[in-house]
């Protein structure tokens, strides 16, 4: 066990390391991710400017959100799409399947997707420590546009929800790599999943302004828990006995695809070796 | 003594030899391409190891200043086939990168058929062709036939004389049941002969080679040479070749240009590299009785003992003097006198020319504190 | 007359690169058609937020003229624009910093073509253009509607059905200068990721009606996407002369700038391109 958890600690360790040397390109980058929100924002206010014309009635809101919830609303997304986003995993795990490498995980004492949930963790810590800075600017900056600081209890749901958005974000994108086993091709999957994701994560937009079909569609998927969810939490749109059930079956769809993947991972290997490839 | 002579001051036999081979001839033949002076060196990054050294780095870059050719004369008659040899980054590529107007020189002047390379104008670039073993310009999941369509295009090559110059390319290469494969589905000797033929279409009169035979096995090396020996002959076109394979060079050049730290040291024929690098003769004696000396070294360096047949490598000016004394002393059936072979021959060139390095002129070296 | 044969034909040169690119893509069938798929999907979920948009609004920014249709018409020309920019000219940028980096642009230079051409237009991906077909098909609905209309129904000028094809190249040429720029500072910047993101960054702004640019940080904005990066010009100044009835005090002047800025972009990037192969060094193999 100890050696287990020191093996894992090196990896860790090596991999934020790694991480870190390129710290000036991620604060730029991070600062540039912003940069598209600055056209919602103003798309958002055009939209309730002329809103404002139309019914004179001063406290606007759509589907529940006031033009500051708009913007809050996006910031917020930024950070749980930082959590929930795995750009290049599933590609990356594709890849390996494809041309071979992942043989050495049949042979070598690493479990691949114990591996690369730690490579993971430390390529966001370390993307943490560093978008922390352009992260905070940007909050600072902002800060009208929040709600009152909500209470302990909403900010320790906000947490977790994002630390769950992280485990789910990278078991979702796992699995979809690991589809390679059966099929090689799954770029085009990927861009499908990726399609999906932006519109139906939340992170387009709210997705209490859907109507009536999609926002129960949009309620049975995991998709809404990498953006929307931990955004609408912090504003308060999710509360008492809704946010305890959202957070239950979150964690359900957390255990249930960390499952999938296991299972994947083992036939796909089964399957691998059974060729003899 | 050699060396020394070597690196001082490039000797231009090249110009010699061009005109023994013109005075064959009864008119002179005009240079097709004259290099004088050029140079080339490049500013390399240096990369610095480290967090505190990689930040410093974004406000003071080091440099350091890699001089891949340095100052290279050189000129080339019309129908000559001249290989430029030399050890692994001196230069040569860049030379013919140079001439292909690819990159800019740091200093001096060439020109190729009048034409200022490096200015790459239009009227240039019909005339000359470039062939790179390493890279390849047909595209990859296309047959080969398409890109030679688009070379037809941009080289504006009337139909009728692009079909009769890709026939007899395809024929002299024997690849005419192959251009309607995809290229990515082609052998490495098959690619290469396409991309021979692509750089032939336009029937340039200045072809450059780099390395066209890297990669490929002795049957495919055969080909391509036969192949370039009689395109040559024919059409009468100038090229210049680099290779490692010194069996390129024996069964093509004539004139041999070693290029060593960027710089010319041996500019003339294949026989006359022997005369000057080596030193030594192989001496084959087929003794006739069963006495053999039995001390060797006095005599020579011995290669090889099979039975009575002994190779013995012995220095140029004793080769009389061993010869006499053996003659004497020993029953001999038969004797051959004979140089080294040629890959060792250059090997000994190289090995003299990089063991001396120039004084007071080092090749790296470091330009601090540029400002970027 | 030598003078003559050294130009090779621009035209069917261009022709051999479309048919070229149209072999290969069609030797890759089912990729091509899932490409083509996927890039409709995008624009489809596009028009879906919009459509969610005007379920809450009638206008995007007060007395801004861009109703629900009118927007359309404005989205339709994002869509043309996009795609001409995505299938001719977006895989050569990419493969222009490639060859770059790779050094196979040494190719490239030894063609008697201009270099330039010759970089630009290798490639054409076709399943791009498939999005023209939903443009297309958006720009006839909304301009029915439009024209259509109870009140102060829209009466499109001929001159509009000239003007909104050489505006829409217009911005197409603005994009490729941004684009062609960027990806030959790659000859001094090395590494290409930020460059693209970059792009897509600065084009985000184009995206949408200049008027919501407004207000106390809008107007600079507004100023500096207009000015310094015409990107705001690309698509509303061929969607104003569409979508808005025709009225040469309104939008001329802005269309004149347009003009200036095209070929001032042009030039720019020609230079840049310039500059950047004089400093290309060839990556040593
Ligand atoms: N693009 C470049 N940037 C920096 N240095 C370069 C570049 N191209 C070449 N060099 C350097 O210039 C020198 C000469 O390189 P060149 O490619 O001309 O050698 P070469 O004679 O062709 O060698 P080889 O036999 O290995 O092909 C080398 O030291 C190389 O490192
Ligand atoms: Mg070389």
């Amino acid at each position: 066990m100890h050696a287990r958890v020191q093996q894992w600690w090196v990896v860790y360790r090596i991999a934020l390391e790694e991480r870190l040397v390129y710290r000036g390109d991620f604060a730029l980058g991070t600062l540039m991710r912003f940069l598209p929100i600055v056209t919602q924002i103003f798309l958002w206010w055009a939209v309730f400017d002329a809103m404002r014309h139309e019914s004179a009635d001063a406290s606007e809101t759509i589907a529940g959100y006031s033009y500051a919830n708009f913007i809050a609303y996006y910031l917020l997304t930024m950070l749980g799409r930082a959590f929930s986003s795995m750009p290049g995993l599933a590609s990356g795990i594709a890849q390996q399947i494809r041309n071979g490498e992942i043989k050495k995980f049949l042979i070598q004492p690493v479990d691949l997707i114990g591996f690369l949930l730690l490579n993971r963790m430390a390529h966001k810590t370390a993307y943490y420590s560093v978008a922390l800075g352009p992260f905070a600017l940007v909050y600072f900056l902002c800060q009208s546009y929040f709600p009152p600081m909500p209470d302990a209890g909403t900010w320790g749901a906000f947490g977790l929800s994002l630390i769950l958005a992280f485990v789910l974000g990278f078991f979702l994108e796992a699995s979809i790599g690991l589809i390679a086993f059966w099929f090689l091709e799954v770029s085009s999957l990927l861009f499908v999943y990726m399609l999906l994701s932006f519109f139906l994560s939340g992170h387009m937009f709210p997705l209490d302004m859907l109507p009536y079909p999609w926002s129960t569609i949009v309620d049975f998927l995991p998709l809404k828990y990498l953006a929307y969810f931990p955004s609408a939490v912090f504003l308060g749109k999710v509360t008492g006995r809704e946010l305890v059930i959202s957070l239950w079956v979150e964690v359900i769809w957390v255990v249930a695809l960390m499952v999938l993947c296991r299972v994947m991972w083992n036939r796909g290997l089964a399957r691998y070796s059974g060729y003899g490839g | 003594m050699l060396a020394t002579r070597c690196l001082s001051r490039p000797p231009r036999l090249g110009l010699q030899v061009g005109r023994t081979v013109g005075a064959g001839g009864s008119v002179e033949r005009m240079p097709i391409i004259e290099i004088e002076r050029l140079c080339k060196s490049y500013q390399v990054y240096q990369k610095k190891e480290g967090l505190w050294a990689s930040v410093r780095g974004l406000f003071r870059r080091e440099y350091r200043q890699v001089e891949a050719v340095r100052g290279i004369d050189l000129t080339v008659e019309q129908g000559e086939f001249v290989a430029f040899l030399g050890p692994n980054g001196a230069g040569k590529t860049t030379t013919l990168k140079l001439l292909s107007g690819v990159i800019h020189p740091t200093s001096g002047t060439a020109r190729v058929m009048g034409h200022v390379p490096w200015k790459r104008e239009n009227a240039y670039r019909r005339r000359f062709a470039l062939v790179m073993g390493q890279k390849n310009q047909l595209w990859w999941d296309l047959p080969a036939q398409e890109s030679f369509r688009l070379h037809q295009q941009i080289y504006r090559i009337p139909t009728s004389s692009f079909h009769q110059t890709l026939d007899e390319l395809c024929q002299l290469l024997d690849v005419k049941n192959l251009l309607n494969q995809p290229v990515r589905e082609l052998s490495l000797g098959e690619r290469m002969k396409m991309e021979l033929i692509a750089a032939l279409l336009h029937a340039p009169e200045v072809l450059f080679l780099d390395e066209p035979t890297i990669g490929l096995d002795v049957v495919a090396q055969h080909n391509i040479q036969h192949f370039l020996r009689t395109y040559q002959q024919t059409k009468q076109i100038t090229i210049l070749l680099t290779s490692h394979y010194m069996k390129d060079v024996l069964a093509l050049c004539k004139r041999l240009v070693i290029i060593a730290q960027g710089q010319i040291c041996y500019d003339g024929s294949l026989t006359g590299i022997i005369d000057r690098f080596s030193t030594d003769k192989v001496v084959t004696l087929l003794f006739g009785g069963d006495r053999l000396p039995s001390q060797w070294e006095p005599l020579g360096r011995v290669l090889e003992v099979v039975g009575p047949k002994v190779k013995l490598r012995v220095e140029r000016q004793r080769v009389a003097q061993v010869l006499a004394s053996l003659l004497a002393d020993y029953s001999i059936e038969d004797v051959s006198v004979e140089d080294p072979p040629l890959e060792e021959v250059i090997a000994d060139a190289f090995n003299q020319v990089s063991r001396t390095s120039v004084p007071g002129a080092p090749l790296d070296r470091i330009v601090p504190g540029t400002r970027v | 007359m030598p003078g003559e044969s050294v130009h090779p034909s621009y035209i069917r040169v261009l022709l051999t690169f479309m048919r070229n690119s149209l072999v290969r893509d069609m030797s890759f069938r089912s990729n091509f058609v899932i490409e083509s798929v996927a890039s409709t999907s995008w624009v489809f979920m596009n028009l879906g937020f919009y459509l969610l948009i005007f379920r809450y609004t009638n206008e995007i920014g007060a007395g801004s003229g861009w109703g629900k249709y009118e927007f359309f018409v404005f989205l339709s020309t994002t869509m043309f624009i996009n795609s001409i920019i995505e299938a001719l000219f977006m895989p050569n940028a990419q493969e222009f910093s490639e060859l770059i980096r790779t050094g196979n642009l040494d190719f490239a230079l030894l063609k008697p073509i201009d270099t330039q051409f010759l970089v630009s237009c290798r490639r054409c991906d076709w399943s791009s253009l498939a999005n023209w077909l939903v443009g297309g098909s958006l720009l006839v609905y909304s301009l029915r509607q439009l024209t259509a209309r109870a009140e102060n129904p829209l009466q499109i000028h001929p001159l509009a059905f000239v003007l909104y094809p050489f505006f829409i190249v217009c911005g197409v040429a603005i994009l490729y200068s941004l684009m062609i720029s960027l990806s030959a500072s790659s000859v001094w910047l090395g590494r290409n990721q930020t460059l693209y993101n970059f792009w897509f960054y600065i084009t985000n702004f184009s995206r949408y009606p200049m008027e919501i640019y407004g207000g106390t940080y809008g107007t600079p904005l507004r100023a500096v996407f207009t000015f310094v990066i015409p990107v705001l010009i690309v698509v509303n100044v061929p969607a104003r002369w569409m979508a808005w009835p025709f009225d040469v005090a309104r939008s001329g002047p802005l269309s004149l700038f347009a003009v200036a800025a095209t070929l001032a972009s042009l030039m720019f990037s020609r230079w840049v391109f310039l500059r950047a192969l004089e400093s290309y060094r060839s990556a040593s193999s």
